[in-house]
C-alpha cells in the first residue's frame, strides 16, 4: 500500500503525478523520487487552497492547460520545498562559527564580508548565521556582515521575510535563550527582532539559473539540497555557486556532503568533510614584447658571436 | 538506563509525554506535583526532569528552585514543559535553573528537539 493510499484516496489522475515529477526534475533539478503521491496532495492541496483554487484538481489543470510559468514556479516550489528548522545543519554552523568567521575577521580585519544563504527556503538558515554572528559580536570586534537568502518565488520566502515563525518552528532546533534573546512574541507566533531580521536580505532566484544578478561573497552556506538534485543539476548548481564565491571564500556543505571527483575550483580545508576553500586564480604574468624577440639565432650563436667579438686579436 | 522524572498534574500529559521520552531511551518516573517530585528526588536523583509550571501544592517554578539547593541537585537536566509562554517568565525558569523550555502543546520532535538542545540526547 502506498503511503498515499493510506492516507485516503488520491485526487489526481495518474498521469499528472508523473506530469508533476518531470517539472520538478527540469524546473529544479530535484527528483522527487518514486513515492511522491502524498507529498503532492499534501503540499498542492494547500497551496491550491491558499491560492484560492475550487480544489486541487483545477490548479493543476490549470497549470497543464495554460502552462502559466508563475504558477508552475508555485507548484515545484512547494514540492521541494524542505523541512527546514534552527540551527538544522549542525556541522555547517560549528564550521562557520569555529573556522571561516573567525578566518575572515582575522583577514579582514573591520572590513564588511558577504554571507550567502544557497536554498533558504522560510529563512532560518540565514537568521541562524545572524544570531550565530551576533553571539560572536565580541570576538569579531568592527567586522560587519551582510547575509543574503535566496531561494524561489515561495511562499516559504515571503515567510523569511516576515521573519514569522510558529509556535512549533521555534521549539526544533532553537535554543530557548536564543528565543528569549532574538524573538518576540506576536500573538500565536513570535516575530524576529528588528535587529537580526534588518541584517539578512531576501532574494528570490531561480537557483538553477546562471546566478548573474547575485555579487561575490565571502561564504557560501548551502545545505542539505544537494543530494536531492540530478546528477546535472548538481554539475550546473555548483558550477554557479563557484562563481559566487570569492578567491580564498568558504563553500560550507550539509551533513553527508561533499564535492565528489569534481572540485569546482576549491580546496577542502583541513581534510574537514563539507568545507572548501575557492581556490587563488593564478595569473600568469605578463610578457614584455621588448624583451623577447625572436630572432632566429639559438643562444649558442648568440654566444659564440660574443666570443668571437671578445677574443679578436688587436691590430698591430 | 538514564531516568526521566516527569511531573504535571495531568495524568493525560505525563502518558503522552512518558511515552515520548521512552521512545528517546529514558526509563520514566512520575510525580503529581513539585512536593512529591522533590521527595522522590531525595531518594534517587533522576538525569533528566520534564516539569510543568502550574500545578497544586507546590509549582514547577519553585520545585526547580528547591531541586537546585540539593545535594546533587545541580546534576539533573531541568526542562519546563508548560503553557506559559511570557518572556519575563521564560527569564525567571532559566534563572531558576531550568536548562531547557517547552511551550505547550508538544509533539515529540519538539521534545527530542529540547533534549538534543539539553545534551540528553
Amino acid at each position: 500500500m502506498s503511503a498515499a493510499d493510506r492516507h485516503g484516496a488520491l485526487s489526481l489522475a495518474p498521469s499528472y503525478y508523473d506530469a508533476l515529477r518531470r517539472l520538478t526534475l527540469e524546473l529544479a533539478g530535484i527528483n522527487l523520487g518514486a513515492n511522491h503521491a502524498f507529498l503532492v496532495e499534501t503540499r498542492l492541496s494547500r497551496l491550491a487552497r491558499e491560492e484560492g483554487y475550487e480544489s486541487l484538481d483545477t490548479m493543476i489543470d490549470e497549470l497543464f492547460k495554460t502552462g502559466g510559468s508563475k504558477l508552475a514556479v508555485q507548484v515545484v516550489s512547494a514540492l521541494t520545498e524542505r523541512d527546514i528548522h534552527f540551527f538544522k545543519d549542525k556541522r555547517a554552523f560549528k564550521r562557520l562559527k569555529e573556522i571561516v568567521l573567525p578566518d575572515l575577521h582575522h583577514k579582514r580585519g573591520g572590513g564588511r564580508i558577504r554571507l550567502l544563504s544557497f536554498g533558504c527556503a522560510s529563512g532560518q538558515e540565514p537568521y541562524g548565521m545572524a544570531m550565530t554572528i551576533d553571539r560572536m559580536s565580541g570576538q569579531l570586534e568592527g567586522l560587519k556582515v551582510d547575509i543574503v537568502g535566496v531561494d524561489y518565488p515561495s511562499q516559504a520566502l515571503d515567510r523569511a521575510r516576515q521573519g514569522k515563525y510558529t509556535h512549533f518552528d521555534v521549539q526544533r532546533g532553537l535554543p530557548i535563550q536564543d528565543l528569549v534573546d532574538y524573538f518576540e512574541p506576536a500573538q500565536a507566533d513570535w516575530v524576529i527582532k528588528s535587529h537580526i531580521r534588518e541584517r539578512v536580505e531576501f532574494r528570490d532566484i531561480h537557483l538553477l539559473s546562471t546566478l548573474d544578478g547575485l555579487e561575490e561573497f565571502h561564504a557560501v552556506v548551502f545545505c542539505g539540497s544537494l543530494p536531492h538534485y540530478s546528477a546535472p543539476a548538481r554539475v550546473r548548481v555548483l558550477r554557479g555557486l563557484s562563481g559566487l564565491v570569492k578567491e580564498n571564500g568558504y563553500l560550507i556543505l550539509g551533513e553527508g556532503e561533499d564535492l565528489s571527483q569534481m572540485n569546482f575550483g576549491f580546496d577542502r580545508v583541513d581534510n574537514k568533510s563539507g568545507l572548501y576553500k575557492k581556490r587563488e586564480v593564478q595569473i600568469e604574468p605578463e610578457i614584455d614584447e621588448t624583451l623577447k624577440v625572436p630572432n632566429g639565432r639559438t643562444t649558442f650563436e648568440k654566444a659564440s658571436k660574443r666570443r668571437k667579438v671578445l677574443i679578436k686579436p688587436k691590430s698591430s | 538506563m538514564k531516568t526521566c522524572l516527569i511531573v504535571d498534574d495531568s495524568r493525560m500529559i505525563r502518558r503522552v509525554a512518558g511515552r515520548i521520552v521512552k521512545e528517546l531511551g529514558f526509563e520514566t518516573v512520575e510525580a503529581v506535583n513539585g512536593q512529591e517530585a522533590l521527595d522522590k528526588c531525595r531518594v534517587d536523583m533522576p538525569h533528566a526532569v520534564l516539569v510543568d509550571w502550574a500545578m497544586p501544592v507546590m509549582d514547577g517554578f519553585d520545585f526547580v528552585k528547591k531541586l537546585r539547593e540539593l545535594p546533587g541537585g545541580d546534576a539533573p537536566t531541568v526542562v519546563f514543559c508548560t503553557s506559559v509562554r511570557d518572556v519575563e517568565r521564560i527569564v525567571d525558569a532559566l534563572a531558576a535553573g531550568a536548562d531547557e523550555y517547552i511551550m505547550k502543546p508538544f509533539d515529540s520532535d519538539i521534545i527530542e528537539s529540547k533534549f538534543a538542545l539539553a545534551g540528553l540526547v
